[in-house]
């Protein structure tokens, strides 16, 4: 290709994703929305986690808890036995409390690495379900509290109060919260893209290559550590707000250790370390079995949910589905979904054009999307 | 030979560094014992000795990876023992690895590593691409690419780490070092393992290095003939003690030396063989193996370099 025309392609890359991500709130039903947006916020976690567990080198298996704190902490400050904050300032703060739930910790995360910040984490989880549980004026205790409604410049993110119609197409809480989600994902990314590319994101890299490296290139280890633990928390943080906002209710069973494992399994499937990869892995992960849920009757061997015991439910066989994508992505494609997909675009950029070494080998799998979707692109309705 | 000194580099001058009578214990195994010697500022000073001489572990104590059990380093007024490493990366102190350490990425991602206690951008400014931390990764890199030209890696600048020779991987770790901009740069074995034409263009590098950035180089290296051919001063190390001290053709000459080399209280015509004889490593490892077989102590005495810090075999991928 041209280099007049490379430019103009990376746009196109970059505005035809947005461009029809912001037009599936006018096709789709509200349950594939609302899987949609499941995804999103596990996306938003998953980058966290992949920033850690990934570039960092540091296994964590805490990630509910802060994804937890995010999630109350919300509900907290914006809810009725909290403090009844705008919902804009509760979710700023809800993700300032993740960050500070993870700077608590960070002695130990600056300290202790690898397997073993893995198991110390482990215990996040238990103390956090238990507090969950027992906190009854924070949390509501077993029955969790209902989430208060996201609300921009007056318009709540909602269904109900008015009869919001965009182009024809009535627009519930699930298309509010699209674009909410769209604009936090996209936030995301434009973030950890900066944090990667840039100064910190190659330092972490040095620590988990090797410390020794690291510190003798003047990085100091333990500091950088923490910080990397408190970022994800923060990112962990902004998932649980997202997470509350879609369920619509918060409860304590729903974070525990089996969300931090789906989240290790998202930052594998997707490729470790990178951006594209973790939102991959975490749309695979959240979507697989809510849609295996929807079309169970129409599966081979899967029963509708709720049926007799002894069949494979959907929920089951997801499970075993991304059980054995794991399996097969640690055997064929270890470096996962965003690695799978870089050596096919070498494969295809190598074949066409004789001069093979190109700069900038290490690409990325999408162009960092650099604007907000704030507003819905006038679509014919349907 | 090269006027760009100072459009290279900054005009700081580099400023003697002293190590004063340090001592490394290891569990009762001694490794560096009351060991001092002072690396003039702009020359290239060579630590030599035969395996487990205490070499690797001299090297760990300057950048901060060992702390002596006493003695001190100091560079001009600031004493470095006890700082962590980190910080004495950041007073100009830097070094290569005797197996190569590089991490994941581009050449260019780890340049920038070097540029680390250089730059600024902190976790949010990078995350917001901040004006100020776009701007200053750019000047870095373009820094980075000059020094990348400097030791001949400006092809591969954009290249994976992991793709490049085996010589071009340590051409990699120079010029990550030389990337902190240091005023002493300490070099652990940096031909070790390549073959004839990449240990020229490596020893090339070395004197180019040291011509246009004016910087002091402290040396561990087991190829004699490169030793002789660079080095200023040279200190003999032996079961962690200091044996002998001068220039390359007095240290050549020592009987102490000799004798460590080649176990006998050699004579002068035994002097001109060993300098033959240990021009390679190869060469200079089977004297020394030959001759301390029998000595238990030998075998002990190679324990802690090994095993210390500065060789992280697992995390040379």
């Amino acid at each position: 290709m041209s280099d007049a025309a490379k430019p103009l392609l990376r746009l196109t890359g970059l505005l035809l994703p947005l461009l029809v991500l912001c037009a599936l709130p006018f096709y789709l039903e509200s349950y594939w929305l609302r899987i949609g947006l499941f995804s999103m916020a596990a996306a938003i976690g998953a980058v966290g986690l992949s920033l850690l567990s990934g570039t960092a080198g540091q296994l964590s298996m805490g990630h509910a808890f802060f994804l937890a704190v995010g999630a109350y902490g919300y509900v907290w400050f914006s809810g009725d036995p909290g403090l009844g904050l705008p919902p804009v300032v509760a979710m700023v703060l809800a993700v300032l409390l993740a960050g500070a739930a993870g700077g608590v910790f960070s002695p130990v995360a600056g300290r202790v690495k690898g397997m073993y910040l893995g198991i110390a984490t482990l215990a996040l989880v238990f103390v956090g379900h238990h507090l969950m549980l027992t906190m009854d004026g924070v949390t509501g205790g077993f029955n969790g509290r209902s989430v208060e409604p996201m609300e921009i410049g007056g318009l709540v993110l909602d269904s109900g109060h008015d009869d919001l119609a965009v182009l024809g197409v009535p627009f519930g809480a699930e298309e509010r919260l699209w674009y909410f989600g769209l604009a936090l994902l996209a936030f995301t990314w434009f973030t950890a893209r900066g944090l990667l590319r840039g100064r910190p994101g190659r330092a972490l890299v040095a620590l988990r290559d090797s410390e020794t490296a690291a510190s003798v290139m003047g990085v100091p280890v333990a500091r950088y550590r923490s910080s990397a633990f408190v970022v994800s928390s923060m990112y962990a943080g902004l998932a649980g707000v997202l997470i509350a906002l879609s369920f619509r209710r918060v409860v304590p069973d729903y974070f525990g250790l089996v969300l931090s494992i789906d989240y290790l399994a998202m930052i594998v499937i997707g490729g470790l370390g990178s951006v594209g990869g973790a939102v991959a892995g975490a749309f695979f992960v959240t979507a697989l079995p809510l849609v295996m849920a929807k079309y169970a009757d129409q599966l081979p061997l899967v029963a509708a949910p709720g049926s007799a015991d002894g069949s494979l439910g959907p929920t089951e066989a997801s499970r075993y589905l991304y059980g054995a994508a794991i399996v097969v992505i640690l055997l064929w494609a270890p470096d996962g979904l965003h690695g799978l997909v870089r050596r096919l675009r070498l494969r295809l950029r190598r074949e066409p054009s004789p001069p093979p070494p190109e700069p900038g080998l290490a690409e990325p799998v999408n162009p960092a999307p650099t604007t907000l979707p704030a507003v819905p692109v006038k679509e014919h309705t349907p | 030979m090269n006027p760009r000194t100072t459009a290279t580099g900054p005009a700081q001058a580099p400023q003697p560094l002293e190590v004063d009578g340090v001592t490394v214990r290891f569990a009762g195994l001694t490794a560096l014992d009351d060991v001092s010697f002072t690396v003039a500022p702009g020359s290239v000073h060579a630590v030599i000795g035969p395996n487990g001489a205490g070499k690797s572990t001299c090297f760990n104590v300057l950048s901060g990876l060992y702390r002596p059990a006493s003695g001190s380093v100091r560079y001009g007024g600031q004493r470095l023992t006890g700082l962590a490493p980190h910080k004495i990366a950041a007073l100009g102190v830097a070094r290569t690895f005797q197996n190569i350490v590089t991490t994941e990425g581009t050449v260019g991602d780890n340049l920038m590593l070097g540029r680390h206690a250089l730059t600024r951008a902190g976790f949010v400014s990078s995350a917001l691409h901040l004006p100020h931390a776009v701007r200053e990764q750019r000047t870095h890199l373009a820094r980075a690419r000059e020094i990348a030209e400097l030791v001949g890696l400006e092809r591969h600048f954009d290249s994976p780490v992991a793709l490049l020779s085996y010589g071009d991987r340590k051409r990699v770790e120079m010029a990550r070092a030389l990337c902190l901009e240091p005023r002493v740069l300490l070099l652990d074995e940096p031909v070790a393992g390549m073959n004839t034409t990449e240990r020229a263009a490596a020893v090339e590098v070395v004197r180019t290095v040291r011509e246009r950035l004016g910087l002091s180089i402290v040396l561990v290296e087991h190829d004699m003939g490169l030793v002789m051919r660079l080095a200023d001063e040279v200190t003999v190390l032996d079961f962690g003690r200091r044996i002998a001290h001068g220039t390359p053709d007095e240290v050549r000459r020592d009987p102490e030396v000799l004798r460590a080399y080649l176990g006998t209280g050699a004579d002068s015509t035994g002097a001109a063989d060993n300098s033959g004889a240990a021009d390679t490593t190869g060469a200079a490892d089977s004297t020394r193996a030959g001759n301390t077989g029998a000595e238990p102590s030998g075998a002990k005495n190679s324990g802690p370099e090994g095993d210390g810090p500065g060789t992280p075999g697992k995390e040379a991928a």
